[in-house]
C-alpha cells in the first residue's frame, strides 16, 4: 500500500483540481447561448404558466436556453437590489418595482436597449415609450433602458350585492369624482341602518406600506387638477396654486373619509394584498386597487363573483368634478438588462422575441388579463373585447385606449423616493388619525418632497 | 540579500531570530508545521470569507458621513431610536425577570410540573414568523380574534390595537416576551439546577428559606448567568427583525420601526443598501459596550454559575 506523504497529498490535490477544470469549456460553450431571466411571480398561477410558455416557445424558436427564475414579488425586489449592489446579476430582469428602472438608470447600471424597443416602436403606446426612458446622472442624458412588457392602472372594484342591499343600483353611481366616492358613504350609512356592523363604504389604502397608497393619492391628486406636480422636464411645481389646492383636496378627502369612519380602521396598516383580502371578505363596498388581481384571483373558485357580483369601473371610471376625463397613471413593467450581464446578445434577442405583438399579447391574455398590453393594436383582440366578460373591456379602455400618463418618477427619480418614503401617506394619516388640518399636513409633505428633490439634480 | 536587509539584520542576535521563528511555529518542526498550516488554512479561509469579509464590507458600506446626515434627516429616525430603546429596555428586562421567576416555579418537583414545562416551551418551539402573523391577525380591529371575543363576552368594540403607535409597539414587545421567555426560562432553570443541593440545604438549616434563600443564596449564585443572558438577549434583540415586521409591520405610519427594520426599509424599499447599513450601524454605540461587558464577564474567574 502506498505511503501517504505530504508530497503525495499535494500531488493528489493538484491532480484533482486540474480534473475539475476539464468541464469548463462545455460551460463556456453553453454560456454563449444561455441567458438567465428573473421575473416576479404572478398573483394567479396562470400568469406564471403564460411566462413559462413564452420562454419555452423562445427556446424552441431560437435554440438558445433561458434559465428562468420566477420569484415572489417582495423577495424579487430584494434580490434585484442585492444583485446590482454586489454586481452578480442575471441577464434579464423585470422592473420590480417599476421605478427600479429609474433608480438604477440614475447610477448608469443598465444596458441601453433602444435597439430592442426600436423593433416594435410603432406598436407601443406613447405612455409605454415614455416609461421606458430614464435619466442617467453619469452621462447626464435620458436614455431608453427599459423594454415595455405589460402595464397596469388602478380601477375601482365594487360589490354589486352590497350596493343593492343598501337600496341602490349600480347605475345610480354618479359619474363625477367627489359624488362618485360620496355615493359609497351613503351605501355604508344605509347598510349600517340595516344592522351591518362591519361594512365600510370605501377601501382607501390610507397606509404607509406598499405601492397602493401612492397610486390612490396620485389618482385623487390628478382628479383635483394637480397633474402638473412634476412636468415632463422633471421639474417640481409645488409652488403652483393648482397643485397645492389639489394636494389639499386629495389629503382632505382621503384622510377625512377614514376619520369619519367610512374606511376600515385596519386600512391604516394594510400591506399590498390586505385590501384585496378585505374586499373579498366584503369588509368594504368598494376598493381602489391596481390591476384586476381582485377579480382574477376568484375567477376560478367563485365564478359567480367574477361574472355577476363584482363590478369594475374601468369604463365607468369617474371624471373630474367638472366632467372632464381623468387620465389614469400607468405603471409599466419593463424588461431590463443590467450592466455586467454575461450574455447581453441573447438577453436582447429574447426581449426582441418577447415584445412581438403576438407573443406579448398571448402572454397577457394567458395571464387572465390581470395585466394590460402596452400596444393599442392588441386591445382589439377577442379576449379583450369579449362581451361576456364584465371587466376586461373597461380595464383596457381605462389603461390603454383612454387617456393615460406615465408615473411621475419617469420624469424625475425623486418621485420614486417620495413614493417609497410614503410622504403622501403620512399626510393622509396626519388628517385621518391625528386630526391635523389638510393644509398643515400638505405643507409638511411639501417640505419633505422638496428635501428629497434637492438630492436629485437633473441637468 | 539586499543592502537594506543586511542593515536591518546588523545587531539582531541570531539566537533571538531563531527563538521568534520557533515561537511562531509553536514548537513544530519540518513536515509537522506544514501539516498544521494545511489544517488551519481551511478554517482561516472560511473565517475570512464568512466572518471577516462581511463585517469589513458592511463597515465599508456604511462608512460615508453623508449617509448619516441623510439618515438623521429622515423624519422617522428619531422615533425609531426611541422605539429601539423601549423595545430593548422593556423587552429584555421584563422577559428576563419573568424567566427568573418562572425558572424558580419550574424547580418544583412532580410529573405535572414537567408536563406544564412542556406546554410552556411551545411558543418558543413553534416557527416564529407564523406565530407573529397569527398575532397580527388576532389584533386586527375589525375581524381579529381578540376583538371578537370582547364583543361576544361584553358587547363592546375593542380598539384597533395596531392603529396606535403605543399599542402597536406594546403588541410587538408583548409578542417578543411571549415568544422568548420560555427559552431564557430553560437557561435559568438549568442554572438553578446546577446549584449544589448541599448549599441550598445548608442555607435552609441556617434559616434562609423562601425569599431570603432566593435573595442571599440563589440570586447571588445566578447573578453572573443572569447578566450574561441579559446581555446576550439585548444583542439578539437589537438585530431582531421578525417581531416588528410581522406584528405591526412598522406601522401605523412608520411609527413602530426599530433600527433593524428601518435598515431593511432603507435598503430594499428606498433601494439604498448603503443607507440601510448605516441605519443598522448607528446601533454600534449601543452594541460595542455590551459586547465589551459581555467579554469581560465571560472572563470572570470567580466561582459563579
Amino acid at each position: 500500500m502506498a505511503r501517504l506523504t505530504r508530497r503525495s497529498v499535494l500531488r493528489g490535490s493538484l491532480a484533482l483540481g486540474a480534473t475539475s477544470l476539464l468541464p469548463l469549456p462545455r460551460i463556456a460553450r453553453a454560456a454563449a447561448t444561455t441567458a438567465t431571466v428573473w421575473f416576479a411571480q404572478g398573483f394567479v398561477q396562470d400568469e406564471d404558466v403564460a411566462l413559462r410558455k413564452a420562454v419555452t416557445d423562445y427556446e424552441k424558436a431560437s435554440g438558445n436556453k433561458i434559465e428562468l427564475s420566477i420569484i415572489p414579488f417582495a423577495p424579487e425586489r430584494q434580490k434585484i437590489i442585492s444583485a446590482i449592489t454586489s454586481g452578480v446579476v442575471p441577464d434579464v430582469m423585470d422592473s420590480n418595482p417599476n421605478e427600479i428602472l429609474q433608480i438604477y438608470a440614475w447610477q448608469d447600471r443598465w444596458v441601453d436597449v433602444s435597439d430592442v424597443v426600436e423593433t416594435q416602436k410603432a406598436q407601443f403606446s406613447d405612455t409605454a415609450l415614455q416609461s421606458a426612458q430614464a435619466y442617467n446622472s453619469v452621462t447626464k442624458k435620458r436614455g431608453v433602458y427599459g423594454v415595455p412588457l405589460r402595464a397596469a392602472v388602478v380601477p375601482c372594484h365594487i360589490w354589486r350585492p352590497l350596493v343593492e342591499k343598501a337600496g341602490f343600483k349600480i347605475e345610480d353611481i354618479p359619474k363625477t369624482w367627489d359624488a362618485y366616492f360620496d355615493f359609497f358613504k351613503k351605501v355604508q350609512d344605509n347598510l349600517r341602518k340595516q344592522g351591518e356592523r362591519k361594512v365600510y363604504g370605501l377601501g382607501f389604502q390610507v397606509t404607509a406600506n406598499g405601492v397602493d397608497p401612492y397610486n390612490l393619492f396620485t389618482a385623487f391628486l390628478i382628479a383635483h387638477g394637480g397633474q402638473d406636480v412634476v412636468t415632463r422636464d422633471g421639474k417640481l411645481h409645488l409652488d403652483d396654486p393648482k397643485v397645492k389646492q389639489a394636494a389639499i383636496k386629495a389629503t382632505a378627502y382621503l384622510g377625512g373619509a377614514y376619520r369619519d369612519g367610512y374606511v376600515p380602521p385596519s386600512a391604516i396598516n394594510w400591506n399590498d394584498a390586505d385590501d384585496n383580502n378585505a374586499f373579498h371578505a366584503k369588509l368594504m363596498v368598494m376598493d381602489v386597487d391596481g390591476t384586476l388581481s381582485t377579480e382574477v384571483a376568484v375567477k376560478e373558485k367563485h365564478p359567480e363573483w367574477y361574472f355577476k357580483d363584482m363590478v369594475t369601473h374601468g369604463i365607468g371610471y369617474p371624471t373630474d368634478n367638472a366632467g372632464k376625463p381623468v387620465p389614469s397613471v400607468v405603471g409599466v413593467t419593463q424588461g431590463l438588462i443590467p450592466k455586467g450581464a454575461k450574455n447581453v446578445t441573447v438577453a436582447k434577442e429574447f426581449l426582441k422575441y418577447f415584445i412581438q405583438p403576438k407573443v406579448v399579447g398571448e402572454f397577457v391574455e394567458l395571464g387572465l388579463g390581470r395585466w394590460l398590453p402596452v400596444m393599442p393594436s392588441l386591445a382589439k383582440s377577442p379576449f379583450w373585447q369579449d362581451p361576456k366578460d364584465p371587466h376586461l373591456r373597461g380595464y383596457i379602455q381605462q389603461g390603454l385606449l383612454g387617456p393615460t400618463v406615465p408615473d411621475y418618477y419617469v420624469f424625475n427619480l425623486a418621485m420614486a423616493e417620495v413614493r417609497s418614503q410614503h410622504v403622501w401617506s403620512l399626510a393622509m394619516i396626519d388628517v385621518a388619525k391625528d386630526g391635523v388640518k389638510p393644509e398643515a399636513a400638505v405643507e409638511k409633505a411639501f417640505k419633505r418632497i422638496e428635501e428629497i428633490f434637492a438630492k436629485y439634480k437633473v441637468a | 540579500m539586499t543592502d537594506s536587509a543586511s542593515v536591518v539584520d546588523v545587531g539582531r542576535p541570531a539566537v533571538r531570530r531563531g527563538t521568534l521563528s520557533r515561537s511562531l511555529r509553536g514548537g513544530l518542526k519540518g513536515g509537522e508545521y506544514t501539516w498544521a498550516v494545511a489544517f488551519v488554512v481551511p478554517y482561516v479561509a472560511v473565517f475570512a470569507a464568512f466572518v471577516a469579509y462581511p463585517v469589513v464590507y458592511g463597515l465599508w458600506m456604511g462608512s460615508e458621513a453623508s449617509l448619516y446626515r441623510e439618515l438623521f434627516a429622515d423624519p422617522i429616525y428619531q422615533s425609531t431610536v426611541v422605539n429601539t430603546i423601549l423595545y430593548l429596555a422593556l423587552g429584555v428586562n421584563v422577559k428576563m425577570f419573568l424567566a427568573l421567576l418562572l425558572s424558580g416555579f419550574f424547580m418544583r418537583p412532580g410529573w405535572w410540573m414537567k408536563a406544564l414545562l412542556l406546554i410552556f416551551v411551545l411558543p418558543w418551539a413553534v416557527p416564529q414568523i407564523s406565530t407573529f402573523i397569527s398575532i397580527h391577525w388576532m389584533l386586527n380591529g375589525e375581524w381579529g380574534f381578540l376583538n371578537n371575543v370582547l364583543y361576544a363576552l361584553f358587547h363592546t368594540e375593542g380598539p384597533s390595537w395596531l392603529n396606535d403607535r403605543w399599542t402597536a409597539l406594546g403588541a410587538v414587545i408583548v409578542s417578543h416576551i411571549w415568544k422568548w421567555t420560555p427559552f431564557w426560562t430553560l437557561i435559568l432553570l438549568a442554572g438553578r439546577m446546577a446549584i449544589p443541593v448541599e448549599i441550598r440545604d445548608s442555607a435552609r438549616v441556617d434559616g434562609a428559606t423562601g425569599v431570603r434563600g432566593f435573595v442571599h443564596i440563589t440570586f447571588p449564585l445566578l447573578a453572573n448567568l443572569y447578566l450574561i443572558c441579559t446581555l446576550l438577549s439585548t444583542i439578539f434583540l437589537l438585530g431582531d427583525f421578525n417581531a416588528v415586521t410581522f406584528v405591526s409591520g412598522g406601522g401605523p405610519a412608520n411609527s413602530t420601526h426599530v433600527l433593524a427594520t428601518l435598515g431593511i426599509r432603507d435598503a430594499f424599499e428606498i433601494a439604498n443598501p448603503r443607507l440601510g447599513v448605516a441605519a443598522v450601524m448607528s446601533a454600534l454605540p449601543m452594541v460595542i459596550p455590551l459586547v465589551i461587558i459581555l467579554m469581560r464577564k465571560l472572563r470572570t474567574a470567580e466561582v459563579q454559575l
